[in-house]
């Protein structure tokens, strides 16, 4: 269950190492678009903040990292997906104590990779648009 | 933590960078170039340098990029595009001199080839607004 009162009630906190627990905690939420749209949030605190009163666009990028990993991961039932690039536009800046949402779309998925496209928004508002593609790991017919 | 041979810690303003820090510096032809250190607060489940770390210190260091180009101006992050080449792991030096590619009135195209032992495991590219130039 989630600790932080302004998050939805069925956030679910995903065990976390690293970097990961680092910035985090990083929750999941339940799908949505019958299964389509993977989401996940999080809780604008200060250490996510850059000097000019905005989310860092690195915490920003990272949670939209996190998210679009975890959903690569989800739809390819593969254990482990690496990042090999991904695009993030920044649309408006998040405030402290904004509570973040990521939704995932899967595009397409091939036998060794992933194409995702991704938002974050505080309720309507976008912060941060981006496209991203995963490779899928530690496949047998890999060389 | 001390600084790798050469470099000094960089002073670093923007709480998050702090956190996620330290950054080091040093100066090659009147130019910043930037290396992190690789820390178990920055890797994944499986040791592997996390891809919103590097993207942090993308962003941390073709930042300091644009202020060194106009004077400290205020100017903010329009998009950035990331592929990554190589893992790094805990223990690696991750070295990038941001370059600037082209410069606006308004805008700055800034990039940056991320390198451990001189391999290139990241590149970034990214647009800068200068804030109130049209």
């Amino acid at each position: 269950m989630s600790a932080h009162p302004a998050l939805p009630a069925d956030a679910v906190e995903a065990p976390a190492s690293g970097f990961n627990r680092q910035v985090g905690p990083i929750y999941n939420l339940p799908d949505a678009d019958e299964g389509r749209v993977k989401r996940f949030v999080f809780a604008v605190a200060e250490k996510h903040m850059n000097s000019a009163g905005s989310v860092h666009g690195g915490m920003l990028m990272g949670f939209m990292d996190v998210a679009m990993s975890r959903s690569a991961r989800a739809v390819s039932g593969a254990p482990r997906c690496s990042t090999v690039s991904l695009s993030c536009d920044f649309a408006g800046p998040g405030r402290l104590g904004d509570v973040i949402e990521a939704h995932v779309r899967v595009v397409r998925t091939t036998r060794t990779m992933v194409f995702l496209m991704g938002e974050l928004r505080v309720g309507e508002r976008v912060l941060l648009t981006a496209n991203g593609l995963w490779k899928i790991a530690g496949m047998k017919t890999e060389a | 933590m001390s600084a790798p041979p050469g470099y000094r810690e960089t002073k670093l303003v923007d709480p998050f960078e702090i956190f996620m820090g330290p950054v080091y510096e040093k100066i090659e032809n009147g130019e910043r170039r930037f290396a992190l250190v690789v820390d178990e607060r920055h890797v994944n489940g499986r040791g592997i340098l996390h891809g919103g770390m590097l993207m942090t210190f993308a962003d941390c260091t073709l930042g300091a990029k644009a202020w060194d180009l106009t004077n400290n101006a205020a100017c903010v992050t329009l998009n950035m595009q990331s592929q990554f080449l190589k893992p790094a792991r805990a223990g690696d030096l991750v070295e990038v001199k941001p370059e600037l590619v082209r410069r606006t009135r308004a805008l700055l195209f800034l990039r940056g080839d991320f390198t451990v032992a001189g391999e290139t495991i990241f590149t970034a590219s990214s647009v800068w607004k200068l804030l109130g130039r049209d």
